[in-house]
């Protein structure tokens, strides 16, 4: 569904992401993890245009390098970011009406919104300005709007930063349902390594922008290389324990 | 004396409610694209004087009908092409801000040299949209002040509506507010740029239709209205179009007090004492915020 070839991105000598290369299958969950500063979010922006690239990135067969931001959205990939994107002066219906309408459905259906205020458990902070609500809120205001787009693809990026434990567990059921029910495959960044090998299908771990390891979440956790670059000893011997 | 006072406060709200239409225009794009649009005044003169050639070729008696029908979308489609073809390229580049300031300064002092080849150093007058004047206890209200204070409220109303109720006035709302999460919902942010440009250009050229009937037009003209056009917006709050629609009303009745008490040549003073005022007692203007 979703290819990344041979992909490298420089900010002068800086190499943020370095022939970086992977695949994500439909109606998969795909995870990405590693140190801060390895490259994580500049892969999605990446995905979704923000940045240029060498290299060559394809969604469903086509050649989406270089491509603007809109016209990947359009495509049917959309994402959100680890500090709350959201249209402040705007509704909750109406923030996510935005992503509705300008979407990959390219029209306005009050159902399809009204589906996905539900599916968040929005019901009662839908006419709620945006800028009001919570870190929680926030969050899921942003996932609704990206959701609203219909993407075929949804790129989460730490949504779990910053929640209890109550809310992760809530998050995580969610992303299942989004997976599940709506069918739109997911990559998720994320730094809570039980929340991947819980969650997803394929982990992929990053360093300086370079692969490190990708597979199954379980063997990728127990590498020798990633517990000695990320992980550490003490997550491999709490995991042993 | 109480006839003066009642004759300055209807030339505030006439010169206050065009300042507001103008003031909007500037603000949806400095709100949308933080873009500072030096030619803005120019655009003022621009819509003066294409109102001036429309009436030379429809005559005076039909002429403002034809003049409204063909100038706004002709300014329309000016703006959009400015924006498209000298400001959206610099977006890539470094600094960009301050190189559309440096082009659009350029342009300003284009058209204005254009204006003066073409139309003369001379100035030119429109006649007025409507004669004569409506009496009531002794107070004259002419019927021309009463059609431009409703012609730029009107104009305004449109432009609210246009914002609040259209795909684009969405779009440009998101794009102001998160330029990124606008974007990654599917708005084409360059198309957005430049329509918001296109909307504010033909929002001060029909300021500068409405505004030129009571005074006149000349090619330098537009340095003045940039002028009170960015007191306005900094004064309002810097992208608040609530803040520059009070502020517009209240620059238009002071204006109309100073003139009156003072002189005409007081009155660009006045302009200035009010922003340096802002800018020491309140930096973020009436409606602005920070960050």
């Amino acid at each position: 569904m979703l290819k990344l070839k041979n992909v490298t991105k420089k900010f002068g000598e800086l190499i943020a992401v370095n022939n970086l290369s992977f695949q994500v299958e439909k109606g998969r969950i795909f995870g990405i993890a590693g140190p801060n500063g390895a490259g994580k979010s500049t892969v999605y922006n990446l995905i979704t245009g923000m940045y240029s690239c060498l290299g060559r990135i394809e969604f469903e067969g086509h050649d989406i390098t270089g491509a603007p931001p809109h016209k990947i959205a359009r495509l049917g990939i959309s994402r959100t970011f680890q500090i709350p994107h959201i249209f402040p002066s705007m509704s909750v219906e109406q923030s996510i009406g935005v992503g509705n309408r300008f979407g990959a459905g390219g029209r306005y259906e009050p159902g399809y919104v009204n589906n996905i205020i539900s599916i968040l458990n929005l019901e009662t902070v839908r006419h709620q300005g945006a800028g009001e609500l919570n870190l929680l809120g926030k969050k899921k205001l942003m996932m609704g709007a990206a959701l609203a787009t219909r993407p075929k693809i949804l790129l989460l990026d730490e949504p779990m930063a910053g929640s209890n434990t109550t809310e992760i567990m809530a998050l995580m059921e969610l992303i299942r349902k989004i997976n599940k029910d709506m069918g739109i495959s997911i990559i998720i960044i994320e730094h809570f390594m039980k929340v991947l090998t819980e969650l997803t299908d394929t982990l992929l771990i990053i360093e300086a922008g370079t692969e490190i390891c990708c597979g199954d979440p379980e063997k990728v956790t127990s590498n020798p290389i990633v517990i000695e670059t990320y992980l550490g000893e003490a997550y491999a011997q709490s995991n042993q324990s | 004396m109480y006839l003066e006072l009642i004759d300055v406060l209807i030339s505030g709200l006439t010169n206050g409610s065009v300042y507001a239409l103008m003031a909007a225009g500037l603000t949806l794009v400095y709100g949308v694209s933080k873009a500072f649009n030096f030619a803005y005044g120019s655009f003022f003169s621009l819509g003066g004087y294409i109102a001036w050639m429309l009436m030379a070729v429809f005559g005076t008696a039909k002429g403002y009908f034809f003049v409204f029908i063909l100038s706004v979308p002709l300014l329309l489609l000016i703006g959009y092409g400015v924006e498209r073809i000298i400001v959206s390229p610099l977006r890539k580049r470094q600094d960009w801000e301050v190189k559309v300031m440096m082009v659009t300064l350029g342009l300003a002092l284009l058209l204005d040299n254009s204006f003066q080849v073409v139309f003369g150093a001379r100035m030119k007058s429109l006649p007025p949209i409507m004669e004569g004047a409506l009496t009531i206890n002794d107070v004259i209200v002419s019927y021309q002040d009463m059609a431009i204070f409703i012609l730029s409220i009107a104009s305004i109303l449109c432009f609210r509506w246009m914002l609040n109720n259209t795909r684009l006035g969405m779009a440009a709302r998101a794009v102001a507010q998160n330029p990124a999460g606008a974007q990654i919902v599917g708005i084409p942010q360059n198309i957005i740029f430049a329509s918001t440009f296109a909307v504010s250009t033909a929002m001060v050229g029909v300021g500068g239709i409405l505004l030129s009937q009571k005074y006149f037009i000349s090619p330098a003209d537009g340095w003045d209205i940039l002028v009170k056009a960015w007191v306005i917006t900094a004064f309002g709050g810097m992208g608040s179009i609530r803040g520059s629609l009070y502020a517009a009303f209240i620059l238009g009745m002071l204006e109309a007090c100073v003139g009156w008490l003072f002189g005409m040549s007081w009155i660009l003073v006045a302009n200035f004492a009010v922003l340096v005022t802002t800018l020491a007692i309140r930096p973020q203007g009436l409606f602005g915020k920070w960050g």
